[in-house]
């Protein structure tokens, strides 16, 4: 049977002790962690405590030193965020800790990018997201990015208080096919409506599928809007960008 | 020797099986999927924006929000009984209007839209 022993890293150690009760994933992860290289605890370890800036050097690190990607991923980065996933479902973390692991994941993701670019693997498509103008909510937007991200979207992030012209020329800059626009509260919601008539204006409207989301936001409000589609939660969103892309494809 | 010899050489990047590489997209994305699921059910009773040390992490006013001795650290005294959300609205009773914002917005940019037209038209 695995042992606790086993595993280098003494944070993974106390991780799995003191956060992971259930026996079937105790043993899951105590096996999966003694085989790995200490190296790859240091990732997991680095994700877990949500830290992108030891996930950026260690990853860069491993890179250096030959060690495969997708055992980097597979040891180091998914073996990670497995942990973050039963902490969260079990209470012990919340969105705000869980947003931090995805940021240290996308750290190290960063430096696989180029790997995928030369084997041919490109992104899905290219995502442009932000919360609209006067609205500072970013949480459901951001639990949306890591969604997109994790299932394999280039998402180009910009944040909260987004106006028409940023979104207009991220759209242009980068070529995306695909604007996400979200809103949390029903003062700041029919902003959305008027950056969809900005891109009218700029003669844009044909090149981009515009989703929306939010709170306040119905499938009703999105046709008023003139949106293309509206997400309900994350999952959704996920579906809604998949949608387009097969549609495009 | 010449400057091209002394440069270190540049390791070529290393390749990933496009198969291998969606079997990982795949569990990732369904790590995340349950992650979501779960932000969804956590979100009816704690505010997403209440990290593990009950410290409230958003940039916005919220009437749930308590100062603490920590400087820039706000304390969320949400207790769980009611719809938070509502807390984050200054006017909650203005779904209405945001109806009819979005519908006047849409007509005064299809009458910008219109104008040049018709004058260019006239010309």
């Amino acid at each position: 049977m695995a042992d606790l022993k086993n595993i280098a890293n003494e944070i993974i150690r106390r991780e799995i002790e003191e956060y992971v009760e259930r026996p079937d994933e105790i043993e899951r992860n105590v096996e999966l962690f003694s085989r790995t290289r200490p190296l790859m605890q240091e990732i997991a370890a680095a994700l877990i405590e949500g830290n992108d800036g030891a996930v950026d050097q260690l990853t860069k690190k491993a890179l250096d030193q030959d060690i495969d990607a997708l055992e980097i991923m597979d040891d180091g980065l998914i073996a990670g965020m497995g942990i973050v996933g039963i902490k969260f479902r079990d209470n012990f973390i919340f969105v705000p800790e869980v947003l931090a692991c995805a940021r240290a994941m996308k750290a190290g993701m960063t430096y696989i990018e180029p790997i995928l670019s030369a084997s041919g693997v490109e992104p899905l498509a290219t995502v442009v997201m932000g919360t609209v103008k006067g609205d500072l909510h970013d949480i459901g937007k951001n639990l949306c990015i890591m969604m997109l991200r994790g299932s394999g979207f280039n998402v180009v992030d910009l944040g909260v208080d987004t106006s028409d012209d940023e979104f207009i020329d991220a759209v242009e800059e980068h070529k995306a096919p695909i604007l996400g626009m979200s809103a949390l509260l029903t003062t700041t919601m029919p902003n959305m409506g008027k950056t969809i008539e900005a891109f009218i204006d700029a003669d844009l409207r044909e090149d981009v599928k515009i989703m929306v989301g939010g709170a306040p936001v119905t499938q009703e409000f999105a046709d008023d809007m003139g949106a293309d589609a509206y997400g309900k939660d994350a999952l959704d969103c996920v579906a809604v960008a998949k949608g387009f892309v097969s549609v495009q494809a | 020797m010449s400057r091209l010899e002394r440069s270190p050489k540049k390791k070529p990047l290393q390749k990933i099986d496009p198969e291998a590489y969606r079997q990982r997209i795949d569990r990732l994305g369904a790590i995340f999927a349950d992650i979501a699921g779960r932000a969804e059910v956590v979100s009816k009773f704690r505010c997403p924006y209440r990290d593990r040390l009950d410290r409230c992490t958003g940039k916005f006013r919220c009437r749930n929000q308590e100062t603490t001795e920590e400087r820039d650290v706000l304390r969320c005294t949400h207790d769980g009984h009611f719809d938070y959300r509502s807390a984050w609205e200054t006017k909650p009773e203005s779904y209405n209007r945001a109806k009819a914002r979005i519908k006047k917005n849409r007509e005064i940019s299809a009458a910008k839209r219109e104008t040049p037209k018709v004058s260019s038209e006239n010309t």
